[in-house]
């Protein structure tokens, strides 16, 4: 499993993902819109890692636990208390771009 | 590098083909954006037939977590490769969101407005995995960019000539 180039058919089937808190990992699957739970490892804690799962924990869109509560929080979960996640909007970008480089 | 490619080619999904020819520029040791780059540029050719695009590399400005002070050497190597490079393509517009790569080239392409010889437009973008924190090169390119875009709310109040579009990748 180690480094297949896209884990997209394996989240596609998947009912329930349990994360490391990368940002790629996250946003993957939550855009697929599968229930995410992000595991923080606070040995290799990499602060700014933290940060995105943390505001994805605060916003509602993943369930967030340390590898002792993992096992924990598996059995009262409730996976319905989870916010579907918009997608980005890349689109608002281009206008941006469009309007500062005068190519409306 | 991995994430920043990703997100960067997620940014210019919704540009016109205003933005062309479109130069890359990768870090020497950089092994997998080269293919999800190209694989977006096929695609691009499947809707814009006159569609172009090159790519460079020069060396990586800086490993995850490297000294500030060498930092400082391995980031002047990396300008003596992004210079020429720079002043090869003479951008109107740099877009970079994050990685160290990025650093050398907007300070190669200031340098070159500083000069006289061509004046580029820089917009950063800052990775949306930065919500409270501004990353290293933002730190940086907050002074040198045109335009410093960040993706939360947080980011906006601490960077106030920052531009907030929401999240856009």
């Amino acid at each position: 499993f180690r480094f297949k180039d896209s884990l997209a058919e394996d989240l596609q089937s998947a009912d329930l993902v349990i994360s490391h808190a990368g940002a790629g990992s996250c946003l993957e699957t939550l855009e697929k819109g599968k229930p995410l739970i992000v595991v923080i490892n606070d040995k290799l804690m990499d602060n700014h890692q933290l940060e995105l799962a943390r505001q994805l924990h605060r916003d509602g869109y993943v369930l967030y636990c340390n590898c002792s509560t993992l096992v924990e929080t598996l059995q009262s979960m409730d996976l319905s208390t989870l916010k579907p996640f918009p997608p980005g909007q890349p689109e608002k970008f281009a206008s941006f771009l469009d309007k500062v480089l005068g190519f409306q | 590098t991995g994430g920043h490619t990703t997100e960067i080619l997620r940014l210019l999904s919704c540009l016109s083909e205003s933005y062309s020819p479109r130069h890359y520029v990768l870090a020497d040791s950089d092994k997998m954006s080269e293919a999800k780059i190209r694989s977006f540029e096929q695609k691009r050719a499947e809707t814009f037939s006159e569609s172009q695009f090159t790519l460079d590399r020069i060396p990586r400005s800086r490993e995850v977590r490297q000294s500030w002070i060498s930092s400082v050497v391995t980031t002047l190597h990396s300008i003596l490769y992004s210079l020429p490079l720079t002043y090869k393509r003479k951008p109107d517009l740099i877009l970079c969101n994050g990685p160290g790569t990025c650093v050398p080239v907007c300070i190669s392409a200031f340098l070159l407005g500083l000069l006289r010889i061509k004046r580029t437009i820089i917009v950063y973008v800052e990775s949306i995995c930065r919500v409270e924190t501004l990353s290293l090169s933002g730190k940086i390119l907050y002074y040198f960019s045109d335009y410093f875009i960040v993706q939360w709310p947080d980011l906006k109040k601490k960077y106030p000539k920052s531009v907030y579009l929401g999240r856009i990748v």
